[in-house]
């Protein structure tokens, strides 16, 4: 009782002694305090940064553009408080894992980027084989004209005009900027996941979340939380971020007007700005944004209309 | 019971909490808020059983300072609650990491993060005040301000270019920026307020 007796009581006296300052002393013209002082500086100094960014705005609006981006990409890129403090309570209770501490605070984006190189191939075929036996893409399959023809290794196919997407969704109003048929693309691709299974397709369906009908802008792809998301072809990220529909997201552009995009991703390892190569790891699976479970929703665009990315997911 | 004193959050500690928890959840604004909270119940339990005072809690962006009328501990008093903050968290580490747990393992790590840095001998932090009680009551007060001062610049700099690297490092991690000035301000105040 007395302990919280006094705890108020230094506040009211707080309060007291504050609220002279500005208006008696001011009158009186006596020498600033050193209290005052400090806060006059303050108030200087705030209204300096804030009067030199406006100006610098108004003058250099285009550096400014660049600053401001820069500034946000600094705000994204955080250290993984989580794996630093389980990095360290691992190393509290024994094992010797001060690597794994310096590379969870040092290099958070690269973590574990080497060590499966090597296989990838190997599991890359045995993807292959998974896909194809999946049922939906079957369903997919026995609308097409011709049986299947062995698809070649090097992603490079013929062009194919499928109709099967038209067949499927003339009766519905397709929104804009949304194109079924199966584009020829100019360049190597590969399927940005080894081992995912397709769980929602492009096009019309009952969103998992909201349940009203909605066009599905991408395909989803389910797979083990982080699991390795490999860069779909050779380009340049544009986009690192997040959102509460996409998740963790981040876009690549690929020459010729394509994107593509990888959402959901519990962590995206490649930085804004970066160039990258087909096959390289960008991101992990994840569920995070609106998701029910860990999977990769991958997009593919060309000059900001949406394709269906089932071509491509499946070529391989 | 009465409540055990008055708590003062300012807005910077909201600001930076807020900060926290958009960059990295509120798991781990949850597993930091517990350690701090076991480290200040270490301190504030000692307190009591010393018979001192806690007049009140202050939470800022640098951090939680426990007010007390310490003012009649002894120098050894004084110290064992100082170092009580630590102690908490250490202890809360090894209970954390009990054989067979696995599941703790960040929290774990959050206390003991939370133990070493507050034994880095910069004032205001605990290892920081430990120092000068110890010095000043090995060698005087005169002899134990000298060093503390050294001890905490030299630290403190170290600090900040540690916190430097990481930011620049990750090229983000802004939220640790609190602590960066921090440091700078812990190295370079105790020149100019005792003057």
């Amino acid at each position: 009782m007395t302990s919280r007796q006094t705890g108020k009581r230094i506040n009211a006296m707080r309060g007291q002694r504050r609220r002279p300052v500005g208006s008696a002393r001011r009158k009186k013209s006596e020498p600033l305090s050193a209290k005052d002082l400090r806060r006059l500086a303050q108030l200087v100094a705030c209204g300096g940064v804030f009067v030199l960014l406006v100006a610098a705005k108004l003058l250099l609006p285009a550096k400014m553009a660049v600053f401001n981006q820069r500034l946000s990409s600094a705000m994204e890129r955080n250290v993984d408080v989580q794996a630093v403090f389980s990095a360290v309570g691992r190393a509290f209770s024994g094992e010797n894992v001060m690597e794994e501490v310096y590379q969870a605070v040092f290099q958070p984006q690269t973590e574990g980027a080497s060590p499966t190189g090597a296989l990838r191939t190997e599991d890359m075929k045995t993807q292959t084989v998974k896909l194809r036996d999946n049922g939906a893409l079957d369903t997919l399959r026995s609308y097409r004209e011709e049986p299947e023809t062995p698809e070649p290794a090097a992603p490079s196919e013929t062009p194919e005009a499928s109709n099967l997407a038209y067949v499927l969704y003339s009766q519905e109003n397709l929104p804009s900027g949304v194109r079924m048929d199966q584009v020829l693309l100019g360049f190597d691709y590969s399927p940005p996941l080894a081992g995912g299974v397709l769980s929602s397709d492009f096009g019309y369906r009952e969103h998992p979340v909201e349940g009203e009908e909605r066009f599905h802008y991408g395909v989803d792809l389910a797979a083990d939380a982080g699991t390795e998301v490999d860069c779909f072809a050779d380009g340049t990220v544009t986009a690192v971020g997040e959102s509460s529909s996409y998740g963790r997201y981040c876009v690549v552009s690929h020459p010729d007007g394509y994107a593509t995009l990888y959402a959901h991703c519990s962590r995206v390892t490649a930085s804004s700005g970066a160039a990258v190569k087909r096959g390289q790891k960008i991101a992990e699976v994840g569920e995070t944004g609106m998701a029910t479970g860990p999977h990769l929703h991958f997009e593919l665009q060309r000059d900001g209309a949406y394709l269906n990315p089932i071509y491509y997911v499946s070529a391989l | 019971m009465s409540p055990p004193c008055s708590v003062q959050v300012t807005g910077g500690f909201a600001l930076l909490a807020a900060w926290f928890f958009l960059a990295n959840g509120w798991r781990n604004l949850f597993t930091v808020l517990s350690a701090a909270a076991v480290h200040e119940a270490g301190h504030w339990l000692l307190l009591r059983l010393l018979g001192a005072r806690v007049l009140s809690l202050r939470l800022s962006a640098l951090g939680a300072v426990l007010e007390t009328d310490s003012g009649r501990l002894s120098y050894g008093g004084e110290l064992a609650a100082v170092l009580a903050g630590p102690a908490a968290n250490l202890l809360a580490a090894l209970a954390l990491t009990a054989p067979g747990r696995d599941e703790f393992l960040a929290a774990a790590g959050a206390n003991v993060v939370l133990c070493i840095f507050n034994l880095l001998p910069v004032r205001p932090l605990d290892g920081g005040r430990a120092l000068f009680l110890l010095s000043s009551w090995l060698a005087g007060p005169a002899a134990g301000e000298a060093v503390s001062r050294w001890a905490g610049t030299l630290t403190a700099a170290a600090l900040a270019l540690g916190i430097g690297l990481v930011i620049q490092k990750t090229g983000g991690s802004l939220w640790l920026l609190p602590a960066l000035f921090a440091s700078l301000r812990w190295g370079v105040s105790p020149w100019f307020s005792a003057l």
